[in-house]
């Protein structure tokens, strides 16, 4: 098969960057979306050219760090997949196929495709997780937890932070993925006793961040390889409603 | 160049890197540096589950893990940690658990429970259920979860830091640890750690194979580093094929979809691990249904139209269960073969996938330096280390039993090690290793690429040094291999930009991938029997007489030699081979049948 792709270039975050066309031919329908962008770059590399910097690492849609906009659409066309995990057959011989990295205000670009993500480490460092002390002699039993409970957690918890949901969201919101944080945690009796505040303090921390507010437009859950739904945000909401209502001390915004 | 000062500086940020830092940060003022970031490492690929006898769902107790262990690492398993670990794994399964971890659970509310490989009730009479789960994501709610807390102690990460060195400082008594040098991806620049104690925690190595689960940061890096230093490597020459790769890809598919009551059968539809292990057939150790699969495969009872891959029939567990149990490896199928798990059985092939050598530790996770000292103030833990509580076969869901316990224990005794002790002065000019091998690397104008020595080093590895091994395949190996290592002195970088150079990052890695292959490659010509994954064909037998030891892996760098003072370069040099008493005190060896 042979593409036309159209790359964003941008050397550092002062660089106002620019979508640059290449030819890229002799790509086999098998091949995944980034292997794609492997034969591109060893093309630019042999000709001395600057490769494409892009983020990857698994290449089986677990590690979180593969995120690019594909024709406009975060992970590209096929639904409920990564980046890694999108296949050149889904794409039809000769089309041209615009390539950019996540667009939000909090991920800057740090390179070509890579954005710095780490304002999400910022909500979680807010109130995503549980507080336990390890390290001492644990107490000799478990926490019984109600699977559909469980069930529910996991779901959840299968969140792996490569921020689809922001780079879709025409708010630049990242509530689908604090959403999912919240709940997780906020299903399982371990993360009750800071049910509240976690709500609270996470919402402050991601508003804090610059992402921007959630009008349930639902392109976050669309685009979510983990199929993270949009449920989670009227829990999420329900959680901080039920907080704020009943006067918990969130920390100082 | 960058100054940096910690009490205790973690290297790698996967599972055993973040359960130290967990420990070290509530006591010591502790630095992770990690080449990814924490939420990407490898950890989070890990699917099936993470052994402990809960006895959540039927009868077991810890020696019962104990003797599993210590049999599925063919005896070679030093068993004072086996025990440990056993012992200490429902502690870590609980911690997880407070710590907000969603394992599936029964309709009681209590851990579920599953079967895997080579785990079993009372010494072997039947599988048994025995390993905590998240359906296939367990090792992503483990990285997650433990990522939330280290968040939560307010441990320092420095992202994107690569290390490639560590500083060692004479004294009267030997090496004793004193730092890091770390490259900054983002910058080009040089960061020198001093440190009271630094923990490795990097990984493995499987991508000096071509076809492997591990994914593309996975190149050995502290491994290579403390080799380079002249510090031992153990047993490298055991490495572990996972019976279930996708066929051609590697791509793993967990071995808890054989807990779940997946079978393998070959091209007549036999249920062929019936007659290799009567008794928990397709549960077998990995090793052993590894070579059973290439066994079938080889006389001719393979699948499709090369017949070069048997099938995983998953077919009668139902579409309820797929989904609520294996969903994210019926995902996989669908996505990369196109197949259907509900509808039809999926091709799969071994695949490279995990080390059980690596750096040795005792029980503290202190390095050795030798057969019985250690290297004051270097920790190491998970898969770049070796306690050795995997032997010479890891069963399948130890090694995120292993990356918990020991990572706490690596993580809890450097911080005791930082507070009862002073910085001791880091040696001349440490930086001076890593800056010389950059600017080499650099300035080389050779004609050398390194996509191409890396390409042929896999194929060799693949072809000479896998499932099945022979004196001749062996030797093919090494040849092929210190052929390449010359061939890389003459390598040469395109980028020579100072930021995100991933071409210089590849470099380095292939550096240290070929160093590490030498190591197995030696250590296999050198053990001349069949132990666990280390199956040779010219030895089909264990040899416990001659090899019940382990093999203790040394770099020779001589005195008059100038790379010395780099510590890298001389990719050459001669490796000598010496070897360490195995710990024995319950379980005498005998012979491993299932």
């Amino acid at each position: 098969m042979r593409f036309t792709v159209r790359v964003w270039r941008q050397t550092g975050s002062e660089d106002a960057g620019r979508l640059v066309e290449y030819d890229v031919d002799d790509v086999s329908p098998d091949m995944s979306f980034l292997e794609m962008l492997d034969v591109l770059n060893e093309r630019l590399t042999l000709r001395g050219e600057e490769p494409v910097a892009f983020d990857h690492d698994c290449r089986e849609g677990i590690c979180g760090m593969c995120g690019l906009t594909i024709n406009g659409v975060a992970h590209g066309p096929r639904r409920a997949t990564t980046t890694c995990q999108l296949h050149m057959r889904e794409f039809t011989d000769g089309d041209t196929i615009v390539v950019e990295p996540w667009r939000a205000a909090p991920f800057p670009v740090v390179r070509d495709l890579v954005v710095d993500r780490g304002a999400l480490d910022e909500v979680v460092r807010a109130g995503g997780y549980v507080s336990v002390s390890t390290g001492s002699a644990p107490e000799a039993h478990a926490t019984p937890v109600a699977r559909a409970d469980a069930d529910k957690a996991f779901e959840s918890a299968a969140c792996i932070g490569c921020g689809a949901c922001v780079a879709a969201c025409p708010n630049g919101s990242a509530m689908l993925f604090t959403a999912a944080k919240v709940t997780h945690l906020g299903r399982l009796p371990q993360g009750a006793p800071e049910r509240d505040t976690r709500a609270l303090d996470m919402l402050a921390a991601h508003d804090e961040a610059g992402f921007g507010g959630c009008t349930n437009t639902g392109e976050c859950t669309a685009v979510c390889p983990k199929g993270i739904p949009l449920a989670d945000i009227a829990q999420f909401n329900q959680d901080v409603l039920r907080a704020s209502l009943r006067g918990a001390g969130g920390r100082p915004a | 160049m960058q100054f940096h000062k910690y009490d205790v500086v973690i290297v790698g940020a996967g599972g055993a890197g973040m359960r130290a830092a967990i420990e070290s940060g509530q006591q010591a003022r502790t630095a992770v540096l990690t080449k990814l970031y924490p939420t990407r490492s490898h950890t989070g690929a890990a699917q099936g589950g993470m052994c402990a006898a809960l006895a959540n769902v039927e009868e077991d107790n810890w020696e019962w893990h104990t003797f599993d262990t210590v049999k599925g690492g063919d005896y070679l398993v030093d068993q004072d940690a086996a025990e440990i670990m056993a012992k200490e794994a429902i502690d870590a399964v609980l911690d997880l658990e407070k710590m907000g971890l969603p394992f599936n659970r029964t309709p009681e509310g209590k851990i579920d429970q599953r079967r895997f490989g080579g785990h079993t009730r009372n010494h072997g009479e039947a599988a048994v259920r025995r390993a905590c789960y998240a359906a296939d994501r367990t090792g992503h709610m483990i990285l997650q979860t433990l990522y939330q807390n280290c968040i939560k102690h307010e441990v320092e990460f420095f992202n994107e830091f690569y290390v490639l060195d560590i500083c060692l400082t004479e004294t009267a008594d030997g090496p004793v640890c004193t730092g890091a040098v770390a490259l900054e991806l983002a910058t080009g620049e040089i960061h020198v750690f001093q440190a009271k104690a630094v923990v490795f925690a990097t990984g493995g190595f499987g991508k000096v194979f071509k076809t492997t689960s591990n994914a593309h940061t996975l190149t050995g890096d502290g491994m290579a580093i403390v080799f380079r230093k002249g510090l031992p490597l153990e047993d490298m020459e055991f490495y572990q094929f996972h019976p279930t790769g996708l066929a051609g890809l590697g791509i793993l598919l967990t071995e808890g979809a054989r807990g779940e009551g997946g079978i393998l059968r070959n091209d007549s539809g036999e249920r062929f691990m019936e007659r290799y292990a009567p008794t928990i057939k397709d549960l077998a150790p990995r090793d052993m249904v590894a070579r059973a699969m290439a066994t079938e495969v080889r006389e001719g009872r393979g699948c499709g139209p090369h017949k070069d891959y048997v099938l995983l029939d998953l077919t009668h567990l139902g579409a309820e269960v797929l989904d609520a149990k294996l969903p994210d490896i019926t995902e996989f199928s669908r996505t990369y073969l196109g197949i259907d798990p509900v509808e039809e059985p999926v091709p799969v092939y071994p695949t490279a996938h995990y080390a059980m050598g690596g750096i040795p530790t005792n029980i503290k996770g202190e390095v050795l330096r030798d057969a019985e000292n250690v290297v004051p103030g270097l920790y190491a833990a998970g898969e770049c280390a070796c306690v050795s509580v995997h032997g010479a076969n890891r069963l399948g869901t130890n090694s995120l039993l292993d990356i918990n316990v020991f990572g706490r224990r690596a993580g809890i005794a450097a911080a005791e090690y930082a507070k009862a002790h002073d910085f001791v002065d880091l040696p001349e000019a440490p930086e001076v290793p890593v800056v010389a091998m950059v600017d080499k690397l650099n300035a080389s104008t050779g004609g050398e690429r390194v996509a191409n020595i890396r390409t042929e080093l896999q194929q060799t590895m693949d072809a000479n040094a896998s499932v099945y091994r022979t004196e001749d395949t062996l030797k093919q190996a090494l040849h092929d291999v210190q052929a390449l290592k010359e061939r890389f002195d003459r390598v040469a970088i395109q980028d020579h930009g100072k930021r995100y150079n991933t071409d210089l990052l590849e470099a380095v890695e292939l550096g240290f991938l070929l160093e590490l292959a030498e190591v197995l490659v030696l250590g296999a010509i050198n053990r001349k029997e069949s132990r666990g994954g280390h199956a040779r064909e010219d030895y089909t037998t264990r040899d416990d007489v001659n090899f019940l030891r382990h093999t203790m892996a040394y770099k020779q760098i001589s005195d008059d030699d100038t790379t010395k003072k780099t510590g890298f370069g001389g990719l050459t040099a001669d490796i000598r081979l010496d070897y360490k008493p195995v710990v024995i005190t319950r379980y005498q060896p005998m012979e491993r049948k299932y």
